[in-house]
């Protein structure tokens, strides 16, 4: 039966798909963070801001997220910064804080596109109703650009998924991780591997049929 | 029309031996038009050369072709197919019935398709262009992760380096900021020839496809 070895090896595999899911969450929910801070300076009145805001984008999606999990998992102790004084634990965070980074840029892109595609008289009107930059930002253009933000970022929340494997290389035990460790037990690469990429669809394609429902619902006519 | 000549559907073995039939069609359908899609691209970009020697043999091949009954092509290789590979495969070479209908379907439809996409290439690659060139940074962005089974990238030079001195910080600034030059100019690039003669939907999906998939 496919998929059979994950009820040999329940650990490795559900256990790996937990901590999958875990990295997937708390990291959607840090990169919308990031993500909605970054886009905010991208958008601010302030050049210096801006310039931020640009400059973390372009660098974080210019550089492969490998490379940015090394850093913070083997270069941030030596400058003395830990982010746990479990080695486990350290791991697991690090891997979390690359996630959120990494894809925080990409959600800025997005939340900044939704902010920008907002009529410039309606801002112009709430000023002059004698509302403040933060209260048009807060009543205004964030509830708006909420709304046609969401079907792209079910497309970032996709890749996240995907993207979560790669903790693997810095020794987070996830699903891909388990998968391996299988495998040079058993040396039942398609058996283990498949049922790794089996474990993965059961959560990205649900996602993408979710967003796919929510792109039809939430389609905004400009 | 007899009334008595209809039950005989009732029977499964009917519809077994028509169902045989029909894996036959689309397996020959899906087979020709892969093979017609790739000969038809080769022929497409030959007519688009700028290469007299190229350009003329193309348009002759796409020419000729379309203008032959496909049934011809199709007799022609079930009675010849064998015989025209026997140089190449040995005397003993039998050329399968399926692949002589495959030859004939594809020699065909590779022609039409040539045309085709010789008519649409030239403003699909523009539109194509920018997209592909996110895609390529993210192939550049991707080719670190060969590392883990042992291909000695820019990355993992790295890893050797800073195990070696014990420096990672300082390796993996520099690593990063090496792909960072490369990846920022490609996607500086890709900015300049902008999107803007795409149709909407295009847009649309091609942002999706961005996101989802060169998120990585």
């Amino acid at each position: 039966m496919p998929g059979g070895i994950a009820f040999e090896f329940p650990d490795l595999f559900f256990g790996g798909l937990w901590v999958t899911v875990q990295l997937s969450v708390l990291g959607l929910a840090g990169a919308l963070v990031v993500g909605t801070a970054i886009a905010l300076l991208r958008v601010s009145p302030v050049a210096p801001l801006r310039f931020l805001g640009s400059a973390y984008v372009e660098f974080f999606r210019n550089t492969p997220l490998v490379v940015q999990l090394f850093f913070l998992f083997l270069g941030l102790p030596l400058l003395g910064l830990r982010f746990a004084t479990d080695t486990f634990d350290n791991i697991f965070r690090a891997a979390l804080v690359g996630m959120s980074l990494y894809h925080g840029a990409y959600v800025a892109e997005v939340v900044r596109g939704g902010l920008l595609g907002i009529d410039r008289g309606q801002i112009e009107a709430a000023r002059s109703l004698g509302l403040s930059y933060l209260q048009t930002l807060r009543e205004v253009q964030l509830p708006q650009a909420f709304r046609a933000v969401i079907p792209p970022l079910g497309n970032i929340a996709i890749a996240l998924v995907k993207n979560t494997a790669l903790a693997s290389t810095i020794g987070v035990t996830d699903l891909l991780f388990g998968a391996e460790i299988v495998e040079s037990r058993t040396f039942r690469a398609e058996e283990a591997f498949l049922t790794a990429t089996l474990l993965y669809l059961a959560l990205t394609i649900p996602l993408g049929a979710i967003v796919n429902v929510l792109e039809r619902k939430l389609l905004v006519v400009r | 029309m007899r009334p008595d000549t209809w039950p005989m559907f009732l029977d499964p073995a009917i519809w077994r031996f028509f169902g045989e039939g029909l894996w036959q069609t689309v397996t020959l359908s899906v087979a020709s038009v892969a093979v017609s899609f790739v000969v038809g691209l080769i022929f497409a970009l030959g007519r688009l050369s700028s290469r007299r020697w190229i350009r003329w043999p193309a348009t002759a091949y796409v020419e000729a072709l379309r203008a032959v009954p496909v049934l011809l092509l199709i007799v022609y290789f079930g009675i010849k197919g064998s015989s025209l590979f026997r140089p190449i495969f040995g005397p003993e070479f039998e050329l399968p019935r399926f692949w002589a209908g495959v030859l004939g379907l594809s020699l065909y439809t590779s022609a039409v398709l040539a045309e085709i996409i010789f008519v649409v290439l030239p403003q699909a690659l523009r539109l194509m262009v920018p997209a592909m060139m996110g895609q390529l940074t993210t192939v550049i962005k991707d080719t670190s992760l060969v590392g883990t089974i042992g291909v000695f990238d820019l990355l993992r030079q790295g890893r050797t380096i800073y195990t070696q001195f014990f420096n990672p910080v300082e390796v993996l600034l520099i690593v990063a900021a090496i792909y960072f030059v490369i990846c920022f100019v490609l996607s500086q690039v890709s900015r300049r020839l902008e999107l803007d003669r795409v149709p909407r939907e295009a847009r649309i999906r091609m942002t999706e496809l961005e996101l989802r998939d060169q998120a990585a």
